[in-house]
């Protein structure tokens, strides 16, 4: 029999999972439509994988299904009409989105924020960011076939997303950051129960890290998949917890402060977790996922320190009825829960941009695909799809 | 490094390709329609030598910009003859930015791809190249990204015109 077994080389397209498969028979290359409407995908993306058997020898994105004009609708509505477009992106970091595009058209302006504003902003954003990793996490297992952790986080995004509807009447496109600082003060009360929130949340978390995060099962699945290296990391201008995740230490909260991130980190409130290869090669689906679950207690620290240095105050600046960008380009970029999300913005002075351009998170991070799935065995390739945090309405704006 | 540090390094390297900067300035109390520009400093680099400029900044010592974050293109105006490239890369190290511009005329909108230096400037340039019908000579895969491959015209050039129909469908 091992005779007429035939040797033969796949090049690059070693086994991810370390030889624990054995090839023996070679099969034709098949072509295999990974999505555009399979659950895995988070929303509608297509990967053109080329099989051989289990093993995933080519990968190639198509985007597009989601492409809603982002960018050509920011040159023809006015610049405060374009804020609830900046929700749409990533639908999952509203709060994110529309903080990015404020402070960019605010460093235009060159106003000033009130400082109670700037608080809200950001226990609002980290609100979001928490909850947009609660999606990712809990997302996460269920793609890879852990279905109760799924049910815990979305409990407590739940309940995120209450305080969002109390602060701002939405749930999910928020539109509450705005131009000059925030839509309308908190209600009575809100701030305590934030407060509340960080309580039980601290409790719930530790819950999260037992049930998947540290589960052996989870572990076997993620280990040593999808590994990417600082060098790739770097050339593909990864950003967030993938960056993070590949062991870089890099966050602009901390290292290219903006509103008062600085402040909090002098203060010593929070750190920036980076990943450190424990269950595995650094860079794989695990130390992903330890990012982001690391990075909610993390925000959960600065909420906190928000709560505690609240002032009284007006919570939005003057800003004139008819906004009037001063002639000028600015290039802003802030820690989205994904990556960084740049703004570009371009004024001829007059009420509506010349551009307006998106550098999204996930648009940058999603390229690796191509050259992270080859090598991998199609069960892992959702495993690796996955562990990018993949939401393509951010891919495709 | 600020801007001015920045310059000054690209200057002392004789960088490839370095025209000039376009600085943020106030308005001239003088002059009333001069309004002054807000914003952010840029270098100002020639298109066909981008590529070049880049890896210089990419493998210079003191500048060490290992991140390409953006690239991307503009349409300042439907009359003028100049598309703007706009690259925007990031240093981990040494925690500065630079914003690159480049001027490219519309009736020749060409330059070689910078894949080459920063992979990360594949897809973003896929991008560029559908939505204001730039080309960039020598992408290793130069298909459209987010439109349809059939679609006619550049989107988010200035003259672009809204399609009354797509594939038999009305869009009015």
């Amino acid at each position: 029999m091992s005779e007429r077994t035939p040797t033969i080389s796949f090049g690059s397209a070693v086994p991810a999972g370390g030889g624990e498969v054995t090839i023996d028979i070679r099969t034709p290359d098949l072509e295999i439509n990974f999505g555009p409407q399979h659950p895995a995908t988070h929303g509608v993306m297509r990967i053109l994988m080329r099989t051989d058997g289990e093993l995933v020898t080519g990968a190639q994105p198509h985007l597009g299904y989601l492409h809603r004009c982002a960018e050509k609708i920011g040159e023809n509505v006015e610049w405060l009409q374009y804020l609830p477009y900046t929700d749409r992106y990533d639908y999952l970091a509203s709060m994110n989105n529309n903080l990015g595009y404020s402070l960019a058209v605010e460093a235009l302006l060159g106003v000033e924020i009130p400082r109670r504003a700037t608080l809200i902003r950001i226990i609002c954003a980290e609100l979001n960011r928490i909850g947009s990793h609660l999606v990712a996490f809990g997302t996460y297992g269920l793609d890879i076939g852990a279905f109760t952790p799924f049910l815990y986080t979305f409990r407590e995004r739940e309940w995120m997303m209450a305080l969002f509807e109390k602060i701002c009447g939405a749930r999910l496109t928020y539109s509450y950051i705005r131009i000059g600082g925030v839509f309308n003060d908190a209600p009575p009360g809100w701030f305590e129960e934030v407060a509340r929130f960080c309580d039980v949340f601290d409790v719930k978390w530790q819950e999260y890290v037992d049930l998947l995060l540290v589960n052996q099962i989870f572990v076997k699945r993620t280990a040593n998949i999808g590994v990417i290296s600082r060098e790739m990391a770097l050339d593909f201008a990864l950003t967030g917890p993938m960056l993070r995740g590949s062991g870089v230490d890099w966050d602009l909260r901390r290292d290219m402060p903006y509103m008062c991130y600085g402040e909090i980190w002098r203060d010593g409130a929070y750190k920036i977790p980076v990943a450190r290869g424990e269950m595995g090669a650094l860079g794989d689906c695990w130390d992903r996922a330890w990012v982001r679950v690391q990075e909610m207690i993390e925000s959960i620290k600065i909420v906190r320190w928000c709560l505690d240095h609240m002032v009284d105050g007006p919570v939005i600046g003057e800003l004139p009825k008819t906004l009037k960008v001063p002639t000028g380009e600015v290039y802003v970029g802030i820690e989205n829960p994904r990556g960084e999300l740049g703004h570009y913005l371009v004024s001829d002075g007059g009420k509506v941009s010349v551009r307006t351009r998106v550098r999204g998170p996930m648009c940058t991070n999603h390229a690796v695909l191509e050259d992270i799935l080859p090598g991998a065995l199609v069960g892992d390739a959702i495993a690796i799809i996955g562990s990018t945090d993949i939401v393509v309405g951010e891919t495709d704006r | 490094m600020d801007f001015q540090g920045l310059h000054d390094r690209l200057l002392a390297i004789n960088a490839p390709g370095l025209v000039g900067t376009d600085e943020p300035r106030k308005p001239n109390p003088k002059d009333k329609k001069d309004k002054g520009r807000a914003g952010d400093p840029f270098v100002i680099v020639d298109a066909q030598q981008l590529v070049l400029f880049l890896e210089v900044c990419r493998d210079d010592d003191r500048l060490c910009f290992e991140q390409l974050i953006d690239i991307t293109a503009t349409d300042p105006s439907k009359d003028g003859a100049d598309l703007w490239i706009n690259v925007s890369l990031l240093s981990l190290k040494f925690r500065h930015r630079l914003q690159i511009k480049c001027l490219l005329p519309k009736s020749a909108a060409e330059l070689p791809s910078t894949v080459r230096v920063y992979r990360a400037s594949q897809w973003n340039e896929r991008e560029c190249a559908e939505m204001f019908g730039i080309k960039f000579v020598g992408h290793p895969d130069p298909r459209n990204i987010l439109l349809p491959d059939d679609w006619l015209g550049f989107p988010l050039r200035k003259d672009y015109e809204f399609p009354k129909e797509y594939h038999g469908i009305s869009c009015e």
